[in-house]
């Protein structure tokens, strides 16, 4: 018979085993993967993934997302600018779908990191109110989403390309991959069991 | 609380959205048994999982087959008339030289999509045959890093997305590739919502341990 206290009980995050936390570095006992990274730097490696992607996201909003290549006349269009086009001429489901994908889910996304990141160091008055877990398990779910544009570039690009039309993507495109991918680092790295005291 | 020995903690489940900790409970054929704080379903019971598991994923694979080897949009634009596949939209990345993102596209919209079906079918198979108890281990593990960046079902959604903005301006039909990526979409999501990494590490726990018992007696 063993004794255990139901706060030290902690999940695995690859094979979610209920494990028993015995401090750092442990191995969970059913896949052994690294159960409790408890070293300093687990949230500096969380950081710097996040701000890579923060820093990439400017340029991402700055150049051209897309080229049009019409009888020798090229046109470009930014993130934010191709939204725009969209309302525009009245496509308002796509304009929305584009706005959240590109602007609204990476900027919510940074917003949920910084604050998990910060508030699993400094505790916040208010911070038992809020259900980390559930803020997390959010970033997860709708942070693929915002690969969208990306697709939708890569198709129009390899569909349309005419002896006199063409489209090609934008310095944009490779920023935003960049930085959805370092988004999804720094989500990965991030460390739940940093998120403490919410059970 | 106290337990039997560290074993014993197989029979409890944190959930993974709000992480509350459950204890298991044995529930009918085919019921789900959900967190009782937020809803989430926590795990299903399926006797024949391993049957249900490989049909599922042998299904999934010959879709994504046949989703990669058509066209998946044709338009008629200007008197000209243009395709896409899959590895094309991939390839013409790397021919303009995107290169970063054409590797990240093929990542996410072709090479783990197509892993996860291929492990999940061999680890179906190796368990049915009640066989591999270290690779199984390890397949699994693989999956469970893999799985968050499959994103075929919003390539999907990118395509409409896409064609929506061509309307007007080309004439489009649909490949036979989109419509086999349309099934592909729907069996991942199918799969991801019913065949939980929980029950298939205890499937593998039911399988292995049997088989001790069998090898002693
Ligand atoms: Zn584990
Ligand atoms: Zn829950």
């Amino acid at each position: 018979m063993i004794e255990v206290d139901e706060e030290n009980l902690i999940r695995c995050h690859v094979c979610e085993a209920v494990n028993i936390d015995r401090g750092p570095n442990k191995k969970c006992r059913r896949c052994g993967s690294i159960l409790y990274r408890g070293q300093k730097y687990t949230t500096h490696k969380s950081w710097a993934y996040l701000i890579t992607a923060m820093i990439a996201y400017i340029p991402a909003n700055l150049y051209p997302m897309l080229v049009t290549q019409q009888f020798g006349a090229a046109t470009s269009s930014t993130i934010l600018g191709g939204v725009v086009t969209l309302w525009e001429h009245g496509s308002y489901p796509i304009a929305l779908v584009i706005f959240f994908a590109s602007i609204v889910i990476p900027i919510l996304k940074f917003l949920i990191l910084i604050y998990l990141l910060v508030s699993v160091k400094y505790p916040l008055g208010r911070d038992k109110r809020v259900n980390k877990y559930k803020l997390y398990y959010l970033t997860e779910i709708i942070g693929p989403w915002s690969m969208i544009d990306v697709f939708v570039v890569a198709i129009l690009a390899a569909l349309i390309h005419l002896a006199n039309i063409h489209i090609i993507a934008g310095t944009a495109a490779t920023a935003f991959s960049l930085s959805v991918f370092f988004t999804l680092l720094a989500a990965h790295a991030f460390d739940e069991r940093l998120i403490e005291g919410e059970r | 609380m106290k337990l039997e020995n560290e074993d014993a903690l197989d029979d409890y489940i944190i959930c993974r959205r709000c992480h509350t900790l459950h204890k298991e409970i044995a529930i009918k054929e085919r019921a789900k048994a959900c967190c009782t704080r937020c809803g989430n379903v926590l795990y299903r019971y399926d006797s024949q999982l391993t049957e249900h598991g490989l049909a599922l994923s042998i299904s999934g694979l010959i879709l994504f087959i046949l989703a990669n080897s058509f066209p998946l949009v044709k338009i008629e634009i200007l008197g000209h008339e243009q395709f896409i596949t899959i590895p094309k939209t991939i390839w013409s990345l790397f021919t303009n030289d995107f290169y970063f993102v054409g590797f990240i596209c093929a990542f996410l919209i072709f090479i783990f999509p197509m892993m996860i079906f291929l492990i999940n079918s061999l680890l179906f198979a190796l368990l049915r045959s009640k066989k591999g108890e270290n690779i199984t281990k390890e397949m699994l593990v693989i999956l469970s890093h893999i799985m968050p960046w499959s994103m075929s079902d919003i390539f999907l959604v990118s395509i409409l997305v896409a064609l929506v903005k061509l309307v007007g301006y080309a004439q489009i039909n649909m490949g036979v590739s989109f419509w086999a990526l349309i099934g592909f979409v729907l069996l991942d999501l199918y799969m991801t919502r019913t065949l939980h990494t929980y029950e298939i590490w205890m499937l593998r726990k039911r399988v292995f341990t049997q088989e001790d018992r069998d090898d002693r007696s």
